[in-house]
């Protein structure tokens, strides 16, 4: 009873303004759906007429229809058993009023006390009595990503260095910046590892943009990407599932020097910007650098040349960074991305050799019903296959690598178009091609998080449980 | 072993530019007047494709539409002894400029050893004939009443913007470079248009159009930028002319003392006809 009321007292002191120790709200929530097929739709129906929820739009069950909004309240002791059944029947919803992160920084306390208490907040202010008050409702989204910065426009990597600590900094309990390495001319590379605060050790996806300084579509995806999870973090429960058991790691931009380069001197620009011979020549090809059969095929051992493998296998700070992080992490890894343009691929490996990896039936499959969700969108069709049969060979690929040292999901995409435009794919694309690339990358993520992590259980986390705490708190202390 | 890491590359530079051209075998048996189906999304039935649009654009499309591939429906390809390949391809097309659907194309790409690819190309276009010869009528009109020559420089630009007005320019430029394209193209290298550096018009004394164009143009699977100078001379109702020059792009080289670590010498071709 006292560590009851202790924790209602906190809570009153720290929530500001407007909400009092009163301990009036109602731990009821109004839950926004918007059902897409008739099974949702019935079952929506069903939830209604059985539980007796009350319905504020549309009036009547009779009335939801798919496609269309739908706003439930939902009383306080209900609300765990309609989410759950939600979350069975794959129903999304989002709770349209919803506090700004920045109340998380006033909890001090352990870690099992703040996700309890976080909890307890994101619900009870969430209730009836604050919408009634407030004449708008605020989306979170405006706090967690910088106001002004425009993911529908290509940005030099100032604005990127920026970003990264500014997205950090907005989302700190879910996004890290991370130390990789640094490139030849001493710049520091980044990667943003998405996290949800959890004592489980984690399985990781890692996806990296930028190895070719040209493709400037590539950290368009990677920054596009990070805004998407961040964003829909709280209203999809397909990204917080997979963020119970993986962990994102998104480098934006590996080739920062040559990324540079192509914004200041050469748009065109492949390659790093290694000096050799003299500093008469410039430039490894990073995507030729790798350890996997590094040399043989599809390379040049010339340093004019734009496919200029290096001087030996991982010569490059670029690859060693990479590398020497992967290796460390290797069991972890259950999927490794690479984003490039153009041409619309999704390349499996190998590269080096038509020999197909022992995984190749699955790899395409999945492949294949990626490539599939990206079609969906805009009619956007991309091949899929080997690297080695759909395109040319090569040795020494980034995605090579990764398969060969064992991460079993090993992908490379290349992005819009087809070579109109090619490299200088108009910023007026950038919207469109990210949207249809973020379903291809999360059917892969979907896909790998069902097949290690079966079940769809989202029950167990110490989030409801505190959360069903909370509430029974709260109903003591009303009724007490 | 860092040594010996250090030794191979060395060893192999005094061998020779590139490794062996394993990849260049072809992955069906080699017998000839066998026709052998291609897979239509594999590179050997797309590079046949592309090498037939660059020769259908630059002989027979019109400035103001040229066509891009859209996708292969079939292919197959015929060694023809003593000559080469011969590659049999059906596409479908799309207008470069706008991506409308612009119909089909069935075309034969024979690749030679010494001579460019000999192509015979029959299109079904789903665009109106009628309103493209409209629209190189006015094109030609509007460059062919210019007092100062037009000039324009990155098209596409950096952002892949295009200003509306240089979208015909860009036409042209299409039109012209794909006859360097398909020139240039073999079974194992294609190109691609990747942007336009400058273009400049000459004014002429004749009726004629012409310009002079920086182009560059992506190599594949090589990777290289090649910097095509190229002069073109239009007459409405004949086809282009075009006298050109390429060397692949060496900005690399810009930082030191200019010397060419072995890259292809510059090659200087041109059209029949006076220029």
């Amino acid at each position: 009873m006292l560590l009851f009321l202790g924790m209602a007292f906190s809570l009153g002191i720290l929530i500001p303004g407007k909400f009092s120790l009163k301990l009036q709200y109602d731990g009821d929530q109004v839950l926004h759906i918007v059902p897409e097929t008739l099974q949702q739709v019935q079952h929506l129906q069903h939830l209604c007429s059985t539980l007796l929820l009350d319905l504020w739009k549309p009036l009547l069950p009779e009335d939801i229809r798919a496609g269309e909004d739908l706003h439930i309240r939902v009383p306080a002791p209900l609300v765990q058993e309609v989410k759950d059944s939600l979350d069975q029947h794959t129903i999304s919803y989002n709770i349209p009023y919803k506090q700004s992160g920045s109340h998380s920084e006033l909890i001090t306390s352990s870690l099992w006390t703040q996700t309890f208490i976080y909890q307890c907040e994101r619900i009870l202010i969430h209730d009836v009595q604050e919408l009634v008050d407030q004449s708008t409702p605020e989306t979170s989204s405006q706090k967690q990503i910088p106001e002004s910065y425009s993911y529908t426009q290509y940005h030099p990597m100032e604005e990127i260095y920026t970003w990264m600590a500014q997205i950090q900094k907005n989302n700190s309990e879910l996004v890290t910046q991370h130390y990789l390495g640094e490139t030849v001319e001493n710049r520091t590379i980044y990667y943003l590892q998405i996290s949800q605060p959890s004592d489980k050790t984690k399985k990781i996806i890692w996806m990296d943009c930028g190895i070719h300084a040209r493709e400037w579509i590539s950290p368009a995806f990677c920054q596009w990407f990070v805004k998407e999870i961040l964003q829909n973090y709280e209203s999809d429960p397909k990204i917080r599932k997979f963020l119970q058991n993986i962990d994102l790691y998104i480098l934006p931009v590996l080739n920062i020097d040559g990324y540079i380069y192509s914004w200041e001197t050469a748009r065109l620009w492949r390659k790093n910007r290694s000096p050799h011979m003299n500093g008469t020549c410039y430039g490894t090809d990073l995507n030729r650098n790798f350890n996997s059969s590094w040399g043989t095929l599809g390379v040049s051992y010339n340093c004019s040349s734009e496919i200029f493998c290096g001087t030996g296998p991982e010569s490059e700070p670029e690859t060693r960074a990479v590398v020497q992080l992967i290796e460390r992490k290797k069991s972890d890894i259950l999927c490794y991305l690479t984003i490039h343009s153009y041409g619309q691929y999704i390349l499996t490996p190998y590269g080096s050799t038509t020999e197909p990896p022992s995984n190749n039936e699955e790899l395409m499959r999945v492949a294949q019903t990626a490539a599939a969700a990206l079609t969906e969108k805009y009619g956007t069709s991309y091949e899929v296959g080997p690297t080695s049969l759909i395109l040319y060979s090569n040795s020494g690929s980034s995605r090579d690598w990764a398969r060969m040292i064992g991460i079993p999901f090993s992908y490379t995409f290349e992005l819009r178009d087809k070579g109109t435009y090619g490299f200088v794919l108009p910023a007026d694309q950038i919207q469109p091609t990210c949207e249809e690339t973020m379903l291809a990358v999360t059917a892969i993520i979907d896909y790998v998080d069902q097949k290690y992590f079966p079940g769809g259980a989202t029950m167990l986390t110490s989030g409801s449980l505190g959360l069903s705490l909370c509430l029974t708190a709260v109903l003591t202390l009303i009724v007490t | 072993m860092p040594g010996l890491r250090a030794a191979l590359p060395a060893a192999l530079l005094l061998l020779s530019s590139f490794p062996p051209a394993a990849a260049e075998r072809l992955p069906w048996p080699q017998v000839p007047g066998v026709m052998h189906p291609l897979n239509p999304s594999h590179r050997e039935a797309v590079w046949a494709a592309w090498t037939a649009l660059h020769y259908i654009n630059s002989h027979e499309a019109s400035p103001s539409r040229p066509l891009a591939l859209h996708k292969v429906v079939k292919a197959a390809a015929k060694m023809i002894p003593r000559l080469g390949w011969k590659y049999y391809v059906h596409c479908t097309t799309e207008g470069y400029i706008h991506g409308e659907n612009a119909g089909s194309c069935f075309a034969t790409v024979l690749y030679l050893k010494k001579s460019p690819p000999v192509v015979h190309g029959k299109c079904v276009h789903a665009q109106n004939k009628k309103q493209i010869q409209e629209e190189d009528h006015r094109f030609y009109e509007y460059l062919q009443h210019q007092k100062k020559p037009i000039t324009a420089n990155y098209i596409p630009d950096s952002n892949g913007n295009i200003a509306h007005d240089h979208l015909q320019l860009w036409g042209l430029a299409i039109v012209g470079s794909s006859y360097i394209m398909w020139k240039q193209s073999t079974e194992h290298t294609g190109y691609l248009l990747a942007q336009v550096s400058s273009v400049k018009q000459q004014i002429r004394k004749d009726n004629a159009v012409a310009f002079k164009f920086i182009v560059l143009l992506h190599e594949i699977p090589t990777q290289q930028m090649n910097v095509c100078h190229m002069y073109l001379v239009w007459t409405l109702g004949h086809p282009i002319r075009v006298k050109y020059s390429c060397a692949p792009d060496n900005h690399g080289l810009e930082d030191g003392s200019g010397q060419d670590s072995g890259s292809a010498a510059g090659t200087s071709h041109e059209t029949k006809g006076n220029f």
